[in-house]
């Protein structure tokens, strides 16, 4: 591979490019505006849409610029009357058969062909009603997808995606001419585990998620980057949400968010929906056993078990904390000459992991754990010993306890319960780092504008630290 | 006068002549007990000399198509594949060859395989020729019977294995690589040109896509020289067709005649004159995707690409439609573009809602619920469909519409005109 840059003109511009590349991925990433729907960035040219042509000096017709290399001086024209035509032209084609529903289409707003119609359509439709063919609608396909076949551009990229991406060819195109339909295989469903990354390929609204349909318009979302906690792959993902009036801030869904070096563009479907979790079933009130104490009268006799009681103790950790939260528990452990355990066992899943996105380690900072030297091991335990247990999967074992919990205990497991419970804030309401299981570290922002009073866990342990320990910070420093 | 010249068609008219036995008392395989007379270098070089021309309607010269087949390829196998998807509207040539001489195709697959330095051939039919693939396939059971195919062709030390595929019923599988994307077991979907010129590929290994009657002219190429070739047809053309006669003519047929015959000579002489005594109205020259000629340039019309480029149409396969003073040009139009609207294979968005959208404006043309715009409608989806797809089944479709369309626009305009909308 050369790393030679070449010079094009690119609409009178010259601009250095990449020549091993195509025309269109290069354009793409230097902040032109070619419409495209087949190309894209992870499953390359396809050539069926016709959409992204540009003119080439010294070229008879227009070419497309997904399969056009890259050639030293060539001059490309994407802007001018009639290559602008040519794209009105096929946009028109695309949309003759389109039901342009879009005000009940869950698409609109994200779409590649309201976008394009809006940049470089705006033309008279020429088409009959009467000659429009129609399709069907609502086709479940499977795995939480929504087919909708008269919205279908047949760019293919979901049946690309399960041919070359989790070769899995659930699907294909069927029928032929304007009467072709994308379905799946007979008597197959869509059913591998990352099914719904399709519906973010999707450029327009044929391919829904049943989960997200109807749920939000788009325009009213906000996005912040995160990292899923499914696994410890710590896919990127980006975080939709919404706060409407009186409303909580609410999670809508959870989007890939693109990072070469981890998932690419995609995320696996376990993780795209545990969104749910981090908003249903939470803890929102202090207990003692089962009875329901002031926040504050938590705190002191919290701190009076800590102080008063003569118990050793022991903290269990969730591997899922932040660095900056495993390293503040570290600092608890040492003010009260406490030990500090974070047990992998229990995260350990060989029946989730697969040999791409999906890990059966599913603590997402299991990396964070091993590197701030917490044991991992589980301790023998028993009611002489006073467990802090936060948020960790086996942590309800004994009575002798306090609860840290950021969801409400799950009432069918057989649970002690503890002495006192406290809730803290799940982790889309609390910031930190990452580390994955690659030793990737990546930082979650705080995506939800606060809705209760739940303090995170950093907030709820500044209770018991001295102001001053700087040594959390120079911790974790080190150990990272 | 025209004088009768059978290269390809020279043991059409004999009785059982699919039969191994008839063929070889007639000449068959001479070229194949004499191959360690020739070097692969040798055959290529004819082929090449003789400017033989791709007869599956392209005419793109066929020795240079060879020399692309020439390299090691990293040691791969490399493969002939013979296109029999013979599915155009007005073409039915291959079709005679694959029934009334088989042994010849299967002669010229020999001689190609060995100068290519291939040892699998295929030959991709068209579905529904069910009878011409049983005997087809009767052929080739006799040629391995006979030890003419197989592991050592009539003795030589070279193997050749020959396998019939049978289409689905896609015309677009006529396309080559269509055509190898629908042998792999895909869809028949034509594949992106390559940047440079370079085989085809089946399974990513080198492939030769030849059509039936350009294999079976390899035979007497090899065996009367290039020169004998070049005899007949012109300059730039050379050689014969087997040119397919239909329509309103008094014999329809397959007659086999040089390039640069002249097109209503070669009515009259083979087709017997237009049917009934009637005059003569247009006349579709290389198949349904060429554009249409009128009585008046079909007058000037020589059978040879260069005479039809000029006068703004194609050669194509050959395929002549004959049409007569009772043809209605709109439903001419409306007929062809139901085929292509139907065949379409829809991997390109100009041609898949192209074909389509024009379908339907004629359907309301011909219902009398057209306007006047409809005429510009369909030139106007005429030029997107054109030159914008990934392989030349709409610039076909869009060339035909165009030509329709201005060389008959009063036919269209008195639809449009009595009766329609304003």
């Amino acid at each position: 591979m050369s790393t030679q840059s070449v010079t094009i003109t690119v609409d009178g511009t010259p601009i250095e490019v990449n020549p091993d590349r195509m025309l269109l991925p290069e354009l793409l990433d230097k902040g032109f505006s070619i419409p495209h729907f087949c190309y894209q960035e992870s499953l390359g040219s396809d050539g069926n849409c016709r959409m992204c042509m540009v003119e080439i000096a010294g070229k008879k017709r227009p070419q497309i610029s997904c399969d056009t290399p890259i050639v030293a001086g060539m001059e490309v024209r994407t802007r001018g009357e009639s290559i602008e035509k040519v794209r009105r032209d096929i946009l028109e084609l695309e949309l003759i058969n389109h039901p342009v529903d879009c005000p009940i289409c869950d698409q609109a707003g994200e779409c590649s062909l309201q976008d394009y119609y809006m940049e470089y359509g705006l033309y008279q439709g020429k088409v009959d009603k009467k000659e429009k063919h129609h399709f069907d609608k609502h086709i479940d396909l499977g795995a939480n997808v929504l087919h909708d076949q008269e919205r279908c551009v047949l760019c293919q990229r979901c049946v690309r995606f399960c041919r070359d991406v989790t070769h899995t060819d659930e699907l294909c195109v069927a029928g032929r001419g304007d009467h072709s339909y994308i379905t799946t295989i007979p008597g197959e469903t869509l059913h591998n585990a990352y099914a719904m990354n399709v519906t973010d390929l999707c450029p327009v609204g044929a391919l829904t998620s049943k989960d997200f349909r109807f749920q939000q318009r788009v325009w009213f979302l906000a996005t912040s980057p995160s990292v899923c906690h499914g696994c410890a792959k710590g896919c990127a993902i980006d975080i939709d949400h919404a706060k409407s009036k009186y409303h909580d801030d609410t999670i809508y869904r959870f989007r890939p968010r693109k990072n070469p070096e981890i998932n690419g563009e995609f995320i696996c479907d376990a993780g795209r929906l545990s969104y749910k979790e981090t908003q249903t079933y939470l803890l929102r009130t202090c207990l003692a056993k089962e009875e329901i104490l002031a926040d504050a009268e938590a705190l002191d006799r919290m701190k009076a078990i800590l102080t008063e009681d003569e118990y050793p103790i022991v903290v269990l950790a969730d591997a899922n904390l932040y660095t900056e939260e495993l390293a503040a528990l570290q600092a608890f452990a040492r003010t009260f000459h406490a030990q500090l355990y974070a047990p992998l066992e229990a995260y350990h899943d060989p029946a989730f992991g697969d040999d791409w996105l999906k890990s059966s380690q599913r603590a997402a900072n299991a990396e964070g754990v091993k590197r701030l030297g917490i044991a991992t091991e589980m301790p023998t335990l028993n009611d002489n010993t006073l467990v802090i247990n936060v948020n960790h999967p086996d942590g309800h074992r004994t009575a002798n306890r306090i609860d840290l919990l950021t969801h409400r205990p799950d009432e069918n497991t057989e649970r002690v319960p503890a002495r006192l419970t406290l809730p803290i804030a799940p982790w889309v309401r609390s910031s930190g780092h990452l580390i994955n299981e690659d030793g990737i570290e990546q930082y979650c922002e705080q995506v939800l504008r606060r809705n209760d009073p739940t303090p995170t866990l950093l907030e709820r342990l500044a209770h018991f630290l001295d102001k001053g320990d700087d040594t959390i910070l120079d911790n974790m420093e080190t150990a990272l | 006068m025209i004088k009768d010249i059978r290269i390809v068609s020279r043991r059409f008219n004999l009785p059982q002549s699919h039969t191994l036995e008839v063929a070889r008392q007639h000449g068959a395989y001479r070229s194949i007990e004499t191959l360690t007379e020739r070097t692969p270098e040798g055959i290529i070089a004819a082929v090449e000399a003789s400017g033989l021309r791709g007869k599956g309607g392209g005419g793109a010269p066929t020795g240079a198509k060879w020399r692309l087949m020439e390299g090691e390829f990293d040691g791969r196998p490399k493969y002939v594949v013979v296109n029999a998807d013979e599915s155009e509207p007005g073409t039915f040539k291959d079709g005679h060859i694959l029934s009334k001489d088989p042994h010849l195709l299967i002669e010229g697959i020999l001689l190609t395989c060995y100068a290519l330095g291939a040892h699998d051939a295929y030959i991709y039919i068209r579905g529904e020729y069910y009878e011409r693939q049983q005997i087809l396939q009767h052929a080739i059971d006799e040629a391995y019977e006979a030890g003419i195919l197989g592991q050592s062709i009539m003795g030589h030390d070279y193997r050749v294995d020959l396998t019939v595929h049978r289409g689905a019923g896609a015309y677009i599988c006529g396309e080559k690589s269509a055509l190898l994307e629908s042998m792999e077991g895909k869809r028949g979907h034509p594949r992106l040109k390559p940047h440079q010129k370079e085989p085809e590929w089946y399974f990513g290994n080198p492939t030769l896509i030849n059509n039936v009657e350009t294999i079976a002219t390899v035979p007497f190429i090899v065996t009367e020289g290039a020169d004998a070739y070049r005899q007949y047809g012109t300059e730039r053309s050379p050689g014969t067709l087997l040119f397919a006669l239909s329509g309103h003519v008094n014999r329809p047929g397959v007659y086999e005649a040089p390039f640069g015959t002249s097109l209503m000579e070669y009515i009259e002489h083979y087709g017997g004159g237009i049917r009934n005594g009637g005059t003569l109205k247009a006349v579709i020259p290389g198949g349904a995707s060429t554009p249409v000629l009128t009585a008046d340039e079909a007058a000037q019309a020589r059978l040879d690409y260069e005479s039809m480029q000029g006068l703004g149409s194609a050669l194509g396969t050959g395929g002549m439609i004959v049409m007569d003073e009772s043809v209605d040009m709109v439903e001419a139009l409306k007929n062809l573009m139901a085929f292509y609207h139907h065949e379409s294979c829809g991997q390109c968005t100009p041609c898949r809602e192209g074909t389509g959208w024009v379908d339907a404006i004629l359907a309301r043309i011909l219902a009398r619920e057209g306007n006047r715009d409809d005429l510009k409608k369909l030139l106007d989806i005429s030029e997107t469909m054109n030159g914008k797809t990934v392989c030349v089944f709409a610039p076909a479709a869009s060339s035909v519409i165009d030509a329709m369309v201005q060389k008959f626009e009063t036919e269209f305009l008195r639809y449009l005109d009595t009766g329609g909308a304003a």
